[in-house]
């Protein structure tokens, strides 16, 4: 196996796995097709930013508690800016709800480096700070979306002379999700400060000996993980035309979503594509326990058991490899 | 790859069950999904053990498709669609929020696929509705409060979740009675987020603090109140409950306690099924919307007292309302509710 190949083998492997679920959703789904695969993706849309988030935070070597909070935040401030509002002002509460998610990550990891309380702590009481916030914001689920950012997320991409045969497998989502993320991570993944947030993850004090500004480093990852809340809680009020106080199950589906997708939990390792793909894994595994008419009190376990199974497959895999 | 081989099919498949999706009718049994936000309270767990039972006893639903769990809206949007992918004939939906879900609610409907909304309203108009009226529900129970006090007096207000459409509504309901009674005062306002646990940890902090009240509104979050008071030793006041099986029971027993339960019956989802399987079968409502009104049991009349002593019901779970029946709406026994069985279960 070339290195290439192996450093992704976590990627591939999970590539195979969300194959064989799609084949396993035909047969006990024959109907299964363009419309599942579009639902599937617009499901996958605010647990693919929440754990875009998390796994920046991750990889910088913390974890940030108070993600689903942030999404809760600026979405109810993203459906409060627009609610009566002409449809081009959309543009500017956009912009203004990501700078707002900037800007809140930021705090978290300006707290995090000043007052020297681990990041676990400290973002955990942060998850209490935004929520409240979000509950000033609007007391309960209300607002509106700019219309041409609900469309932004319904139906597929239509382009002329492409048969819609292929664009029916293209959902707006997709599309949506592709360049938003590549927009912000390739050129962060590339950069020195990308490296800056590996290294420090890695180790902060080889990290900091070769150089590395260890505090400025961690206080952007923080602000990064905000700025990716803050596009899942746009996502959020995009797919239900409104924002709601209440932040949803995206913590912990963010950090399942990260192990899964083969991010070391002490930082400094894994990549973007591997807690995405895993994110769809996830989501399908629901759609088939919702086909299967699974009892409901034992979806969850389902759930978790796949994930401890997968995770430990991997790590089994991963050491076989290790030997000579 | 050849996983796109295998998926390309699907698009005419999928036409072709659309098309003879206009022949439902001639079926005589039917697969209904149902999709609910909140999972783990006595309530909601109530509600679908009732649609449960109603479908076995309907003898009209072939397999019921439940997407029960803790979530938001998106997360209903997200168990709905994938509802429709199962292709279910009707949806039954307790909303998380009263337009969060209206996109996939929409896409159901325009497939041909009956959504009946169950408690809360939803603000998307091809759905039916039947609801409890939440407003009613607080003022009811709040309007008893103030009068017992005479409209004089200090009042504690535990409310539900924060931020929940169903709290919201009931605030309405309570604001208004407020307002009827000037003389009342709100000294300690709460969210009990419905938690049995954190309502009976508020009202002891509050007990704790020497803060001196006349009367208790809670928002079903009710027996723990009551335990409360008697464990503490401190007087007891006037409480204003639900019909829950727990609350009902010390209303009967509970020696100098004082209190109203409100009626607020979980059985509503056997409603919606019921609702459900008679569109499938052709026959529609005449309104889009029916709302189930609420009563008050209170015990110091004796309409009241008959009532509470018919509906008191020990072998409920505590958090369970008593109100397991709906006249017209439910046709299972109680045994099959308790089961909490449904079709091929």
């Amino acid at each position: 196996m070339s290195s290439a190949l192996r450093r992704q083998a976590w990627v591939i492997g999970l590539a195979i796995l969300l194959a064989a679920l799609f084949v396993f959703t035909r047969i006990i789904q024959p109907d299964y097709g363009a419309d599942g695969f579009g639902s599937l993706v617009r499901a996958a849309l605010p647990f693919v930013f929440a754990v875009a988030g998390q796994t920046v935070v991750v990889i910088a070597g913390g974890i940030d508690l108070s993600i689903a909070s942030m999404m809760a935040l600026t979405s109810v401030t993203a459906a409060t800016l627009m609610d009566g509002a002409s449809e081009p002002f959309g543009i500017v509460a956009v912009a203004a709800v990501l700078l707002l998610g900037f800007l809140l990550g930021a705090v978290n990891g300006i707290l995090v480096v000043v007052s020297r309380v681990p990041d676990i702590v400290v973002t955990l009481a942060m998850l209490f700070v935004w929520q409240g916030a979000a509950l000033l914001v609007r007391d309960s689920p209300g607002g509106a979306a700019s219309e041409w950012l609900k469309e932004l997320v319904v139906g597929n991409l239509a382009v002329p002379g492409i048969p819609t045969g292929i664009t029916d497998w293209v959902p707006k989502a997709l599309i949506l999700i592709v360049v938003c993320l590549a927009v912000v991570w390739i050129p962060l993944r590339r950069s020195r400060l990308g490296l800056s947030i590996y290294a420090i993850g890695s180790s902060s004090l080889a990290a900091f000996r070769s150089g590395v500004n260890v505090s400025r480093t961690k206080i952007v990852a923080y602000a990064f993980a905000g700025l990716f809340a803050a596009m899942g809680g746009l996502v959020l009020t995009m797919s239900t035309g409104q924002g709601a106080p209440i932040p949803g199950p995206y913590l912990l589906a963010s950090v399942a979503a990260v192990v899964l997708g083969g991010v070391a939990l002490t930082g400094g390792k894994g990549g973007l594509l591997g807690p995405v793909i895993a994110v769809f894994v996830l989501r399908l595994v629901r759609s088939d326990l919702t086909f299967l008419a699974v009892d409901p009190n034992v979806t969850t376990i389902v759930e978790g058991a796949i994930m401890v199974v997968v995770v430990m497959l991997g790590a089994l895999l991963a050491m076989r490899n290790r030997q000579p | 790859m050849n996983l796109k081989k295998f998926m390309m099919p699907s698009a005419l498949v999928l036409a072709m069950a659309c098309s003879f999706g206009g022949t439902a009718l001639a079926k005589d049994k039917f697969v209904i999904g149902i999709s609910n936000t909140v999972q783990g309270n006595g309530w909601r767990e109530e509600m679908i053990c009732a649609m449960k039972a109603q479908a076995l006893a309907s003898g009209k639903v072939e397999k019921l498709n439940i997407a029960h769990r803790n979530t938001d809206a998106a997360g209903q949007l997200e168990d709905i669609r994938n509802l429709i992918n199962a292709g279910v004939d009707a949806i039954v939906v307790n909303p998380a929020d009263p337009s969060g879900a209206n996109a996939a609610i929409a896409e159901a409907t325009k497939k041909g696929i009956v959504v009946v909304a169950v408690d809360q309203a939803v603000t998307e108009p091809s759905a039916y509705i039947i609801a409890n009226n939440q407003e009613e529900y607080a003022y009811l129970g709040a309007s008893w409060l103030f009068k017992q006090l005479g409209g004089k007096g200090d009042v504690v207000y535990m409310r539900g979740a924060a931020g929940a459409s169903g709290d919201n509504d009931r605030d309405k309901g309570f604001k208004k009675a407020l307002a009827e009674n000037p003389g009342i005062k709100v000294v300690k306002e709460t969210f009990t987020g419905w938690q049995q646990d954190q309502g009976k940890q508020q009202i002891l902090d509050i007990i704790n603090s020497g803060q001196k009240f006349d009367g208790i509104w809670t928002s079903g979050i009710d027996n723990v109140i009551v335990d409360a008071l008697t464990e503490s030793g401190s007087p007891m006041v006037p409480v204003v409950g639900a019909d829950n099986a727990g609350f009902v029971g010390q209303l009967n027993s509970v020696e100098g306690l004082k209190g109203v339960a409100v009626t607020n019956p979980g059985s509503i989802g056997a409603a919606g099924i019921t609702l459900a399987l008679k569109i499938l079968q052709g026959d529609k409502p005449a309104s889009q919307s029916v709302l189930v009104n609420p009563e008050a049991w209170d015990n110091t009349t004796d309409e009241g007292k008959a009532k509470l002593k018919a509906a008191a019901d020990p072998s409920l779970s505590p958090e369970w309302p008593v109100s397991i029946f709906i006249p017209d709406w439910t046709t299972y026994t109680k045994d099959q509710i308790v089961a909490c069985k449904g079709p091929g279960e």
